[in-house]
């Protein structure tokens, strides 16, 4: 059960991060060149790949067991949690949805005013864009699995649900070369929200030594006690 | 510097914060007054906690 739910939350956490990157990128490619925007790109996913070779084995090996679970539930609990906050506004209509068109939109317009220099020339502009946005939200990527993967049971599912949520929107962006429009980014995000926030509270507790009742199955009932806390302020906040 | 801030702490203190706040009383306090009962309900206090700055943090 923990092994399906790991790796729904960090599939879907990886998903929703890589559509953001995946509109940044799309939009210097559709605006500027093919070739800038990919090399921005590559050059963020190659200081990623660096920052989680460097971040797993150091959270595995140098931090005794326990301790290892407060740090990953309380670093879950804080990215769950502001996914969670943001999520509650929006459904709630107190900010605006999330929306890669939105960011496509944005890096288009942010690059709007630059020239494009002549063919064989690097368009710096270009691929610096391309390169914050895959590495901003790759970071984050990389934190929520690294977290995720550091559980005392093994890193498999939270790999294995980063992995086919890779395939599957490169796949997507390579096939559509558009942002992803039908995609309920806000309903995703704030199920990514209450999964992340759960293992939160689930990793927290029992490096605190808490033994929970139905012991993994607790997860569940805290994905239920969440989701249902933020739905009722939904309700009260979109009726005030 | 502030992006990265940004993308660590969140756009509100409220949740660093309370989720920190909520994990020191825990630990510190309500832990050790709850005796042997910790093992089995301090889950739920922990849960309330992250409840309440849900809550606080989207009033």
């Amino acid at each position: 059960m923990t092994f399906v739910l790991v790796a729904l939350g960090a599939g879907v956490a990886v998903a929703v991060e890589l559509v953001e990157a995946l509109a940044i990128v799309l939009a210097v490619a559709v605006s500027r060149r093919w070739s800038d925007a990919l090399i921005g790109a590559t050059g963020a996913v190659i200081a990623c790949a660096v920052l989680a070779v460097v971040l797993g084995p150091v959270l595995l090996e140098s931090v005794p067991l326990d301790t290892l679970r407060v740090v990953i539930g309380f670093l879950l609990l804080l990215f769950g949690l502001e996914w969670l906050r943001k999520g509650t506004l929006r459904l709630a209509g107190r900010r605006a949805r999330s929306s890669s068109v939105a960011e496509f939109a944005e890096t288009q317009e942010e690059l709007e005013d630059v020239p494009l220099p002549p063919p064989g020339q690097a368009d710096w502009p270009g691929r610096i864009v391309a390169f914050k946005g895959v590495l901003l939200e790759g970071v984050e990527v990389v934190i929520i699995v690294a977290a995720l993967a550091s559980r005392p049971s093994g890193p498999a599912p939270a790999l294995l649900g980063a992995g086919l949520a890779c395939v599957a929107v490169v796949g997507a962006g390579a096939w559509v070369r558009k942002p992803l429009a039908r995609v309920p980014e806000t309903e995703l995000k704030w199920g990514v929200g209450v999964l992340l926030s759960s293992f939160g509270v689930f990793f927290l507790a029992e490096g605190l030594h808490v033994e929970w009742p139905g012991s993994d199955a607790a997860v569940l009932y805290i994905v239920a006690a969440l989701a249902a806390v933020s739905q009722l302020q939904i309700h009260r906040l979109a009726r005030a | 510097m502030k992006t990265l801030r940004k993308l660590i702490l969140g756009e509100t203190w409220i949740l660093p914060l309370g989720i920190t706040a909520v994990v020191l009383v825990t630990a510190l306090v309500v832990k050790p007054l709850m005796g042997d009962a910790w093992e089995q309900a301090g889950g739920f206090v922990l849960l309330a906690g992250a409840c309440a700055v849900l809550l606080l943090s989207t009033r």
